[in-house]
């Protein structure tokens, strides 16, 4: 089974976030803290709260090597905390917006992350060394309607954004004195900071959920027409592929390997998707458990069966927050997040939504797809 | 004057649909003398004729989809022999009909709704909720 386990940790989770090493996560309970667990003995036990918001937290991430926080919230602004000793100390970064900040992400190389809000913004901030100072640097005017979430290129330029005007958008972020020149070399021309490279008119409703493929050369996000839109050569002409499912829509995507996608959103139940020799882009099949299995009845009951043993093993383990249900989640999933790498291949990874849960998933489990995410 | 010209080209515009639309509207009765309410429907629902033009040439072509419709006696096979490609059209034509609040249209649009819908999924429902701009 793909699930590997299940555990409630609070009513709602707007967001959540692993630590470097996997052994912690961030989440934020659906309100203006941040809750830190740690896993001990099998055992989530809580380890920090990071008070100091005012209003709900709307994305937290933290980053890989640094092991810093970044906190986004409705109270329009954002934190970044830093481990001192066994205190997390949080350092205000005033985003000046007039609207909710509703998400947040580092770039690849740390030294920046972008806030989407309300304001129809983008904030991109850098610390400067001279002022000890996060500075919050905008890109205005270019999006209709609230920015729902933001991708970096793993060249730690180009930003990704999708909004509830409906477009899917790419930003040069490029800033004199923070990015080297040569870490351009992905782009062929000079873009100046705030710079609008490509603009995706797809969706007739709101878009959410952009991520950039591990190698940054296809971007795929969501409509919330029940439609996931897949994009390659980002550019001047970009090649678009829209793929059409029948149940509801989704909020967030995973990129597990170049040619396939993790899909989480209202359904309750992740979707996978692959692209073909062609690159052409279909819906494989969901990873949770259907009553209909289409490979086959042996299949199916097999699962199952797995399954019951797993949910039975942590129940098992004691821990008072493993839930015992036959559906991982209950509510609609809001954010999925990558547990391992292994090159740019990820097995695992881990789901949180509006039933207050996060659910581990391994594809090590399941031929399949363990045979597409490989292949 | 730029204007009328401009008007001028689209009522020519709306001529050319509306003739497309009767040529259509005339396939489909025949189709429908033989017997075919599957090939009379793919032909209703098929060509972009449905989004473009004014509320002239929408209606015209609601009319021609609606007979099409209400021609359908077996819901479930009219629908397991449609492409799903059909589908996301053909439910935006049957809230339009449902929309129209006449008895037996809604009666008949509320059958291949529920057969649809089992068929579709609710995606298909939210694409035609979110859809404002390709209208029929």
């Amino acid at each position: 089974m793909a699930a590997i386990s299940v555990h409630q940790f609070a009513h709602s989770i707007t967001s959540h976030a692993w630590s470097p090493d996997k052994s912690m996560v961030a989440l934020c309970p659906n309100n203006s803290e941040v809750h830190i667990y740690k896993l001990v003995e099998d055992k989530w036990e809580k380890a920090h709260v990071l008070q100091k918001h005012d209003q709900v937290i709307s994305g937290i991430d933290w980053s890989r090597r640094s092991n810093r926080i970044v906190t986004a919230s409705h109270d329009r602004n954002s934190y970044v905390w830093n481990l001192e000793g066994s205190e997390w100390v949080p350092t205000l970064v005033i985003l000046r917006l007039n609207r909710a900040a509703l998400c947040v992400q580092w770039s690849p190389e740390e030294n920046k992350f972008a806030v989407g809000s309300g304001a129809k913004t983008v904030c991109i901030c850098y610390y400067e060394q001279e002022n000890n100072w996060w500075v919050s640097k905008l890109i205005r005017k270019r999006h209709d309607s609230s920015v729902t979430s933001v991708s970096w290129h793993p060249n730690n330029i180009l930003l990704a954004t999708t909004s509830t005007d409906g477009k899917c958008r790419v930003f040069s972020t490029f800033i004199k004195g923070v990015d080297a020149k040569d870490s351009k070399k992905a782009t062929s021309s000079d873009f100046k900071f705030g710079e609008l490279i490509v603009q995706l008119d797809l969706s007739s409703s709101w878009t959410f959920g952009v991520k950039w493929s591990p190698s940054g050369n296809t971007l795929a996000y969501v409509g919330h027409n029940s439609m996931i839109y897949f994009v390659d050569d980002v550019g001047p002409s970009p090649l678009a592929q829209n793929v059409v499912f029948r149940d509801l829509p989704l909020r967030d995507v995973l990129f597990v390997s170049e040619k396939m996608v993790i899909g989480v959103g209202f359904d309750c139940n992740p979707m996978v998707f692959a692209a073909d020799e062609r690159g052409i882009w279909s819906f494989i099949r969901y990873l949770g458990e259907q009553e209909v299995v289409s490979s086959g009845s042996s299949y199916g009951s097999q699962f199952s069966e797995a399954f019951g043993k797993l949910y039975g093993q942590s129940k098992h383990g004691a821990s008072n927050d493993a839930v015992e249900t036959s559906k991982p989640h209950e509510n609609c999933i809001n954010s999925i997040m990558p547990m391992s790498e292994q090159g740019t291949l990820i097995r695992r990874f881990s789901t949180s939504g509006l039933d207050g849960r996060i659910v581990l998933w391994d594809l090590e489990n399941v031929p399949d797809l363990l045979e597409l995410l490989v292949r | 004057m730029a204007g009328g010209a401009d008007e001028f080209k689209e009522a020519d515009n709306a001529e050319a649909i509306i003739t497309r639309i009767e040529h259509k509207s005339l396939k489909i009765e025949t189709l429908l003398k033989q017997y075919k309410p599957v090939e009379a429907l793919k032909t209703a629902l098929e060509g972009t004729q449905a989004m473009i033009g004014d509320e002239r040439c929408k209606s015209a072509h609601w009319l021609v989809v609606h007979r099409a419709i209400m021609a359908i006696k077996d819901v479930d096979g009219v629908l397991s022999s449609l492409d799903p490609e059909y589908y996301d059209i053909l439910m935006k034509y049957l809230y339009r009909g449902l929309a129209t609040g006449d008895r037996p249209t809604c009666d008949q649009c509320l059958r291949l709704h529920d057969k649809l819908t089992e068929k579709a999924g609710l995606g298909c429902i939210l694409r035609f909720l979110t859809d404002t701009v390709n209208t029929v």
